[in-house]
């Protein structure tokens, strides 16, 4: 059940992102700094640090399915996010084994994976020549104001769900 | 057993690899249409952007009129001041339109590139990633509308139809327009005929399109007017893209290019027009307006 219930809710965060950017004021979204929402990239940080046990990987198939709808809705170009998303999971699950899960070890695991996640699009696109930004101009335009506004989805994201997934993964581990 | 998983780890890495480029390779090459599952997706989500977007747009509009009320007052006396302005302009357009209908008649061609049928359509959402300047409008292919259609709203155009799906289609604005999007254009000038240009690319620094291989010995103005001349084969004539700001010669010195300042905001853009035009597209394969 809470299975679907997450699936659900990556569904809806991925609708809200293309919404975000057409409802937000202009002058906030569209200013030089340029901002990508990684949403449901940082749900599913948090279902693979408080949802996942050490040997189940729900959360890298979850980036994995909605990495592939990102690509099919928003951009077109198939594969990239899958792989992004499906590998810095992947990571994050790994990091995650040697930390205790709590609340500064989250949003550095967090800061850590949208970075990671930012810079690998930006060098899959830059190989496939979707973009020509210089290395400089993307740290400071995009990846510093991306990293800036996903950190604050995510305080405000981390009350509102932590418990609900937390209280999923032992209704499951019990079960 | 460690060697083992280690093996494994390393052929899933080599597995998403090469899953990784053929699927980049498919999708990315130019095609006629999306896949039906691509279709299938683009439009449940689609469906699910307008049931969100309703109660979200009904608070925005709330708050937009608010804030418009407090301006009413300055903008009515300007408007008061311009009516006059534009009665003239009417009746010159009025008389301009029969007499130019009677010259068609005369010359017994009716149809011209400029006539077009418009399909209104609101935008649901945008591309997340910034790296595609992308948005979803809420008509599709049911609703007539095809690849490679010119989208605009009332300043000026905004871009084209990059995929239809069954009900939602995909819009590439113009900031993101590169060299596989040209738009053949002219440049409206005082007293000489019009210039010809490409559209061929957006300077993301300036926000401008550059408009490219105009003429060396062509003279452009600042505030000179953009229109598509409707030559491409796909967009209709006369569609407003935009100012020119500035000019130079191009690094060879063989041609000109303008920096052309577009009409419309390619940021808040809420409603747009899909424009199909009237004359038959040229029908072939290669040389579209879009791709050219």
């Amino acid at each position: 059940m809470s299975r679907y219930v997450i699936a659900l809710i990556c569904l809806f965060l991925l609708v809200m992102q293309g919404m975000a950017m057409s409802m937000l004021p202009a002058n906030l979204v569209y200013s030089d700094l340029l901002i990508t929402p990684h949403w449901v990239l940082i749900f599913l940080f948090i279902i693979a640090i408080f949802f996942d046990r050490d040997e189940t990987y729900h959360a890298v198939w979850y980036g994995l399915a909605f990495g592939l709808l990102i690509d099919v809705v928003y951009t077109g170009v198939l594969g990239v996010y899958m792989v992004t998303y499906a590998l810095v999971i992947y990571i994050i699950h790994g990091i995650n084994k040697s930390l205790h899960a709590n609340f500064i070890a989250a949003s550095l695991l967090a800061i850590v994976g949208v970075a990671l996640a930012d810079t690998l699009l930006y060098v899959i696109y830059s190989f496939v020549q979707i973009t020509s930004l210089s290395w400089g101009t993307y740290a400071l335009l995009r990846l510093l104001p991306t990293l800036a506004a996903n950190m604050i989805f995510f305080i405000l994201l981390y009350p509102l769900v932590k418990e609900r997934v937390h209280y999923w993964s032992e209704e499951i581990n019990n079960a | 057993m460690p060697s083992l998983f280690r093996r494994k780890r390393l052929m899933v890495v080599l597995v998403g690899f090469i899953l990784l480029v053929a699927l980049i390779g498919y999708s990315i090459r130019d095609r006629d249409s999306l896949s039906t599952p691509e279709k299938f997706l683009q439009d449940s989500v689609g469906w699910m952007q307008t049931i969100f977007h309703k109660p979200v747009s009904l608070v925005d509009n709330t708050i937009e009129n608010i804030q418009d009320m407090f301006e009413v007052y300055e903008q009515n006396q300007v408007l008061k001041a311009r009516l006059s302005e534009y009665k003239g302009v009417i009746q010159d357009n009025q008389r301009l339109k029969s007499e130019n209908s009677e010259l068609r008649e005369t010359l017994e061609k009716t149809e011209g590139l400029s006539d077009y049928s418009p399909i209104q359509a609101t935008v649901i959402a945008r591309s997340s990633d910034r790296w595609f300047e992308q948005m979803t409008i809420n008509k599709g292919e049911e609703h007539g509308i095809e690849k490679d259609m010119a989208v605009m709203t009332s300043d000026g155009l905004v871009g084209k139809v990059k995929s239809a799906g069954a009900f939602h289609s995909t819009v590439q604005l113009l900031s993101g327009f590169d060299r596989s999007n040209k738009i053949s254009s002219w440049v409206v000038r005082e007293g000489q005929d019009e210039a010809f240009g490409l559209i061929e690319g957006y300077d993301d620094e300036t926000g401008q399109l550059l408009l490219e291989g105009i003429k060396l010995e062509e003279e452009l103005k600042p505030g000179d007017t953009v229109i598509s001349s409707g030559l491409g084969g796909v967009f209709p004539s006369n569609l407003r893209i935009g100012t020119v700001e500035e000019v130079t010669n191009d690094q060879f010195g063989l041609t000109k290019t303008a920096y052309v300042e577009p009409f419309a905001d390619l940021f808040d853009i809420n409603h747009v027009m899909v424009v199909d035009r009237a004359v038959e597209t040229v029908e072939d394969k290669s040389p579209s307006e879009g791709d050219e």
